[in-house]
């Protein structure tokens, strides 16, 4: 089975993240793989393990998004696409439209990515790319059985319950990050994720000019990022169950209104 | 003029209330609204979406419609924004909108905002802030095309106003074929009657600290005494003592409850991204240093095992 698996560069949310003027501050972060693709370069790896084949990675970006690619090889993917794309930010309509032209003439079976973004939470590529592709989509599994070279089934986390979905291949699907907990790179893999391929492309050899590329290729943009209102810390009730229970909850009846 | 097809949803044939909160938003903001309703014997809550002020209703009622299928919704979605000529369509940030949101936007060309917790519209400009960095940021957004705009909103962003029914203009949608090359067979569901974490105005929800299943079953009857649903850290989750459904957070449900009230959990960031934006947060936790202190309205530093009974007490009291 031939997996596609796209990879976002993302700043470490754990992390501290500064803003100024509107604009995050990419000064001293540390960039990571999203935690959600990483869930899907795990479920990509456990797949070819079953049924043999390939996982290739794409990352679209600049030059430091090489390094995720590198990690994701460490981990075990067999080779690695690197758009390299100095335009700037675009939206996610952009970026789809972008694996889109990737996809053009290249074999696969599978497009797994996760679920959102890290940094954008946004949630939009996957399915913008296989609307393009006019490929059916899976959202948010949890689970996959089945796996053949043609199809599988996927477990949907669905707002009623776990949709159980036959999916014939290719397909674009997501993950969940319950789906499974992903390996980290193994000594011998960060050596030998030295020699796997990795083709750096830009988006001209993609055919893509400047109006397709950046703000001007976005369908959306965004005008200013700010810390959220922190909420403050307020009243502290200190010392016996019996006694601060009944003061916190007479001052939620009172002040904040609770009704049960 | 801008008008506005609001995606509805529903649960067991009844209206959810995030749609509501939809429909209430486009009537506060003197929006044209109509709707969309599409599932298994759901006509019955049309004449509900025309007294939130919906005028046309399109309706897709048909057993076929009673699992979510993305090619059969989506297509459904697009007809009727052609027939209704909406400028923006809206849909909640449920799993169903999120699947959605980003497959009609491009079948009709266009660009999407997702889960988005406050709009400024002028016209067709919209302005949408909406939190990312697992919450760790808010940003402002916009689009920047002519065109449809579609636009997730997340669930309790807005308040739903209280409306009676009216007899709706209803359309009947043709119901498509759906994509062969996906076959929704079934959907497991855990049979319960309990409130939906999203929906609910008082969410209970219980952390590591319970120490295992028999921890949360402690807790679990406080939040049915309290008219709560219940929710849980992913520790919990994860662990198996409930199961994943009731996970709140960055990667489970978003809640924005009236009052959230946090039973041993730490306050973990991406816990923390799930439930922030509830209105009044109580945390109980042993721990004086606990990070979710920092966020909580009224924080109670002690043992929830010796907590919860009395919690259950005055809850009695105040319902006698
Ligand atoms: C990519 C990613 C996504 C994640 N998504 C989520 C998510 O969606 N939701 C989520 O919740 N987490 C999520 N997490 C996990 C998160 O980082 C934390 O690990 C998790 O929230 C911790 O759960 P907890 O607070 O229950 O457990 P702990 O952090 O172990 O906290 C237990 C708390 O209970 C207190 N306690 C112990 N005994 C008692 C007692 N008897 N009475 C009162 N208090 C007591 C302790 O003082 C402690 O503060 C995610 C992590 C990652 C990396
Ligand atoms: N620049 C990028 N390079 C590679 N993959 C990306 C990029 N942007 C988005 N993706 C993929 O699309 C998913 C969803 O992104 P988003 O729509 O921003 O939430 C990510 O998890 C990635 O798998």
């Amino acid at each position: 089975m031939e997996i596609i698996v796209p990879i976002r560069q993302v700043p470490d949310v754990a992390l501290n993240i500064r803003v100024n003027e509107g604009k995050v501050v990419e000064d001293g972060v540390s960039f990571v793989i999203s935690s959600w693709d990483e869930t899907a370069i795990e479920g990509a790896l456990q797949m070819t393990e079953e049924l043999g084949g390939e996982v290739t990675l794409l990352g679209i970006g600049p030059e430091r998004v090489s390094e995720a690619l590198r990690k994701g090889l460490a981990m075990g993917a067999h080779k690695a696409i690197h758009v390299l794309y100095e335009e700037g930010q675009t939206d996610s309509f952009g970026y789809a439209k972008i694996m889109a032209k990737v996809m053009e003439g290249r074999n696969y079976d599978l497009i797994l990515t996760g679920k959102q973004a890290q940094d954008t939470d946004a949630g939009l590529t996957a399915s913008m790319l296989a609307e393009f592709l006019d490929l059916p989509q899976v959202t948010n599994i949890i689970r996959f059985s089945d796996l053949a070279v043609d199809g599988m089934t996927l477990y949907r986390k669905g707002d009623h319950g776990t949709e159980v979905i036959g999916i014939k291949l290719p397909a674009v699907v997501t993950v969940n990050d319950s789906l499974n907990e992903p390996r980290l790179a193994s000594m011998r893999g960060i050596m030998m994720a030295k020699k796997k391929p990795m083709e750096t492309l830009s988006p001209s050899d993609l055919g893509m000019g400047a109006e397709e590329l950046g703000l001007q290729g976005s369908m959306t943009e965004v005008l200013k990022f700010e810390k959220p209102e922190s909420r403050k810390e307020g009243e502290r009730f200190e010392g016996d169950e019996t006694e601060t229970v009944p003061m916190a909850i007479q001052k939620l009846v009172s002040e904040a209104k609770l009704a049960v | 003029m801008p008008k506005v097809l609001v995606v509805a949803e529903t649960k067991n044939g009844e209206l959810k209330k995030p749609t509501l909160e939809l429909l209430s938003l486009a009537k506060s903001m003197n929006l044209q609204a109509e709707s969309v309703l599409i599932g298994k014997e759901v006509s019955s809550q049309a004449d509900l979406l025309a007294g939130y002020g919906s005028g046309k209703v399109y309706v897709a009622d048909d057993a076929g419609l009673e699992i979510y299928n993305t090619s059969k919704y989506t297509t459904l979605v697009a007809d009727a924004v052609g027939q209704s000529g909406a400028t923006q369509v809206w849909l909640t940030s449920s799993e169903t909108g999120r699947d959605l949101t980003p497959r009609v936007a491009a079948r009709m060309g266009v660009g999407a905002l997702s889960d988005v917790t406050e709009l400024e519209i002028d016209g067709d400009n919209i302005t949408a802030t909406r939190p990312c960095m697992a919450t760790k940021l808010v940003q402002q957004c916009r689009f920047t095309k002519d065109g449809l705009r579609v636009i997730s909103i997340r669930a309790g962003a807005y308040e739903a106003e209280e409306a009676s029914p009216q007899t709706a203009d209803t359309v009947s949608l043709s119901i498509p074929e759906g994509d062969a090359r996906v076959e929704v067979r079934d959907i497991q569901v855990e049979e319960s009657n309990e409130i939906e974490l999203n929906e609910a105005s008082i969410v209970v929800s219980v952390g590591r600290g319970t120490g295992g299943t028999e921890g949360c079953d402690f807790v679990k009857p406080l939040a049915g005494e309290m008219g709560a649903a219940f929710g849980a850290s992913r520790a919990v989750c994860d662990a198996g003592w409930m199961p994943h459904k009731h996970q709140v957070g960055q990667t489970g449900t978003v809640v924005s409850p009236d009052f959230y009230f946090a039973f041993g959990i730490s306050g973990a960031i991406q816990h923390l991204a799930g439930m922030s934006g509830s209105k009044v947060i109580v945390a109980i936790n042993k721990d004086a240093e606990a990070p979710i202190f920092k966020v909580a309205d009224y924080g109670i530093v002690g043992d929830l095992f010796k907590a919860v009974p009395v919690f259950q007490e005055e809850v009695a009291k105040i319902k006698n």
